[in-house]
């Protein structure tokens, strides 16, 4: 049995030593073949970046030389285009790499949708919706007649927002397609007004994590015709909605009227105390100060801290405090406001 | 003799059974790993990035620096942090009442002024004597403190910190500009299902480095530390990733893993009275998920990369590896009753039988069988070739796995491009098995004899600074 088992495992040692040294070759070939890639697409960067740059800002005439031969140059071009993208917000610029897309990257993306390989297509869908290839987007739609991944379909989605928003909204209430919170908030931002406020609408009929996005997203985007929007999800049953819509009202910074947060100056959550405490920055004093002594004298940590920071933000806030540490019982309460009035003072 | 002879087959047979079952194990790891980097072969990750750098898609993460000694690389160190490529961060380095000058450096490089500043007490800890902000840095804020171990400095820096995620990093780690991003990016695409991620850990003596950013990868020259590499990649490709595919990983590493703060101070923080504070964290959240029967994971991230310095002597990596491994066995005593308990799940009926026969007792039946290779061959007879048949596994899993490791990585991260360092480190994976093998598991050994006398001892290690320096040596 041992001699038997000797030669078995002498084969199967000689086999792998022969499966990892041909291993190994492949990947010196593949270093080769790498720097031979890396130094044709290097040459067409130092060529033709400058030439570029004169077609796209200094409206120069396009050059038949910076039509790509390969794919080292299409990945040159890829650099060139994402480093503009990146940095610069020039819509003629847009423009002028969407029609170059369209017209001479087009073909080497349909064929890397159709290949085999899942992180070859992911980079195809990639570069479709950065550089707006809109012309893909039968092959896109393509895509998903194949088996596809749920980071494939994401992108899908994204392409979708671009060029189509009805398919995009018709494909988003696919039940199968769940996503993140942060991922969806990077579909919205990248929406255009009317489609963006079309999920207020249904808001009730989203996932949570869709519910929760739009609500971010409408915060994000700082816009005042969401402030309405916003209040009437104050009234929403859900909890998390409720410190999301405040959340997102503070980060839009405007109250005109204090009364809708009154109630939430006695909410059972703490969260929701906090966030009323925040939003109390954007009225006066002498309307909120009543409510912000209430939450100085909160049970909760947070909520006190926050209290007495939005009182000590206001320019008779200080004053208040100091009133406050001379009448107040609670031990708490009076040991935050002197804390807030060292911090605020520079005493550091 | 007849007892001899029926305990040297008895030895034996155990022996290569365990043999062969080790191997099964590594194969199918070293199979799911390469499955998973295939499939990102090429993968173009500059995408998540630029889109994840903005706040709003991401998560505050508050960079916990815990310091004692390491006056030598915790400025390189919070450079690194500083470096990060990441919208919302807070560093905060605890100062663990350190006897050389890592205080005064600190406060020196980075001018740093005292404040009063209030810290909620989450964790009960050592006493904070001051705190300090720097002048020159927003968000970089230094706790001196009571020497108390690495744990309570820790559990200090959970206190202060204001974010709802914090990172662990050692005082002599160097963090890749986008680790963070792609550590976090678990957490952040799973809306908080992942509550703690580890990332990889990789060896920098011998690389280049500026204030803070390695510019340059170079195999070091001393022997030591290229088996230390080798032996990171193996860990890392026959091991973690898979663990982390079946939410079964129980270790991530101290030197830079992720936790949500909420979970970690439920789990009590980091446990103080323990070698292995951070395998103790990772168990006791794992508990605290099927205890609370929530479906929460624990993950590794094969991407981002945290440089650390390695020993560079044998009787500094001696002292590392016999606490690493009284570490692992005290967390795993601690929680012993989770060892095939089926109200753990996965963790219990898999997780924990895994450490205890591949990684805990591993080195006892591994040394074993250079033992009874030894004694087969003075012996003669049928064990001559049962030792033959011994050291061909031995083949396998120490010279075959090490290669194939170092080759995987080579295609998949290329992290050492020159075709030299992969042949030196082809060459070094050949004679693993007839010296740094026998030596770690006799050190593991030691730390299994350690854990049985309940010895305990911080073991300090003599640090030269991460990369070029390295040349001193």
């Amino acid at each position: 049995m041992i001699d038997l088992s000797l030669d078995f495992l002498l084969s199967v040692i000689a086999i792998l030593f022969i499966v990892l040294c041909g291993f190994m070759m492949y990947i010196f070939y593949q270093r080769q073949s790498e720097v031979r890639f890396k130094k044709s697409r290097d040459i067409y960067l130092k060529d033709y970046s400058q030439l570029w740059y004169e077609y796209l800002f200094n409206n120069e005439i396009f050059s038949v030389v910076l039509i790509p031969r390969g794919k080292p140059q299409v990945q040159a071009i890829e650099m060139i285009f994402s480093s503009y993208l990146k940095n610069i917000t020039n819509d003629d610029m847009r423009w002028k790499m969407k029609n170059f897309s369209n017209q001479y990257l087009k073909t080497f993306y349909e064929n890397d949708l159709m290949n085999k390989r899942w992180s070859i297509r992911m980079n195809a869908l990639y570069r479709i919706a950065d550089l707006q290839l809109d012309e893909l987007l039968d092959a896109c739609k393509k895509l998903e007649t194949t088996k596809y991944s749920k980071e494939e379909f994401f992108q899908l989605l994204k392409i979708y927002s671009l060029f189509q928003p009805e398919l995009f909204i018709q494909k988003i209430k696919v039940p199968n397609a769940n996503y993140s919170e942060s991922e969806y908030r990077r579909l919205f931002v990248l929406l255009e007004e009317d489609t963006f406020m079309r999920f207020f609408d249904e808001f009730t009929s989203w996932s949570m994590s869709i519910q929760f996005a739009v609500i971010d997203t409408a915060a994000a985007k700082k816009n005042m015709k969401y402030i309405e929007k916003l209040e009437q999800l104050l009234t929403n049953e859900n909890d998390e909605i409720k410190i999301r819509a405040l959340k997102g009202l503070f980060e839009i910074g405007v109250i005109e009227n204090i009364n809708p947060y009154i109630p939430f100056v006695t909410s059972h959550l703490w969260e929701v105390r906090l966030m009323v405490g925040k939003i109390f920055k954007y009225v006066p004093l002498s309307y909120s100060y009543p409510y912000l002594e209430q939450l100085l004298q909160d049970e909760n940590w947070w909520v006190r801290s926050q209290a007495a920071k939005t009182i000590a933000e206001d320019r008779d806030g200080l004053e208040k405090l100091k009133e406050f540490i001379s009448y107040s019982t609670d031990h708490y309460a009076v040991e935050m406001a002197q804390e807030t009035i060292m911090r605020k003072q520079g005493t550091r | 003799m007849k007892i001899l002879h029926y305990s040297m087959l008895f030895f034996g047979g155990v022996i290569v059974f365990y043999m062969l079952f080790v191997i099964v194990s590594y194969c199918t790891m070293l199979i799911i790993a390469m499955l998973d980097l295939r499939k990102r072969y090429r993968l173009d990750p500059s995408e998540y990035d630029d889109a994840h750098i903005d706040a709003f898609y991401s998560k505050p993460v508050s960079l916990l620096v815990p310091a004692y000694n390491e006056e030598v690389g915790v400025v390189d160190t919070v450079y690194s942090l500083l470096n990060l490529r990441y919208p919302q961060t807070e560093i905060i380095i605890i100062n663990d009442g350190s006897t050389d000058n890592t205080l005064q450096t600190v406060i020196k490089h980075f001018q740093m002024k005292p404040v009063n500043k209030i810290i909620k007490t989450n964790i009960h800890t050592k006493q904070v004597i001051q705190i300090y902000e720097s002048e020159i840095y927003m968000n970089c804020i230094l706790v001196d403190k009571v020497n108390g171990g690495k744990a309570d400095a820790l559990n200090v820096g959970i206190n202060v910190s204001q974010y709802p995620y914090f990172c662990s990093i050692d005082g002599d780690s160097i963090l890749d500009e986008k680790a963070l991003l792609r550590v976090m990016k678990p957490i952040v695409l799973s809306d908080g299902e992942v509550i703690a991620a580890g990332g990889n850990i990789r060896i920098a003596n011998g690389a280049k480095m500026q204030l803070g950013s390695i510019y340059d990868m170079r195999l070091p020259s001393n022997y030591l530390v290229i088996m230390q590499i080798i032996e990171y990649l193996r860990a890392f490709l026959m091991g973690r990733i898979a663990l982390s595919k079946f939410n079964l990983v129980l270790i991530i590493s101290g030197a830079f893993s992720v936790f949500s703060k909420k979970w970690a101070v439920e789990a009590g923080g980091y446990s103080t009275n323990i070698i292995g504070e951070d395998m103790e964290l990772v168990v006791n959240i794992h508990r605290l998920i099927k205890e609370k029967k929530e479906n929460k994971r624990i993950e590794f991230v094969p991407d981002p990369v945290c440089w650390t310095e390695a020993p560079h002597t044998l009787s500094v990596l001696r002292n590392q590896r016999r606490r690493w491994h009284q570490g692992m066995f005290e967390s795993l005593w601690k929680h012993k009753k989770m060892t095939l308990n089926p109200r753990y799940g996965l963790i219990g009926m898999v997780s924990f039988p895994y450490f205890w026969l591949v990684e805990c007792l591993g080195p006892v039946v591994e040394l074993g069988g250079y033992i009874y290779i030894i004694i087969a061959f003075f012996l003669g007879q049928i064990y001559y070739e049962m030792a033959i048949l011994l050291l061909l596994l031995f083949v396998i899993y120490g010279v075959i796995f090490s290669v194939a490791s170092v080759l995987f990585e080579a295609w998949s991260m290329n992290t050492y491009p020159r075709k030299r360092d992969l042949l030196r480190m082809i060459t070094l994976a050949f004679t693993e098995i007839f010296w740094y093998r026998p030596l770690t598991l006799l050190w593991r050994c030691e730390g299994l004899i350690r854990f049985v006398r309940r010895k305990s001892e911080w073991g300090n290690m003599k640090r030269v600074g991460i990369a070029e320096k390295e040349k001193s040596v």
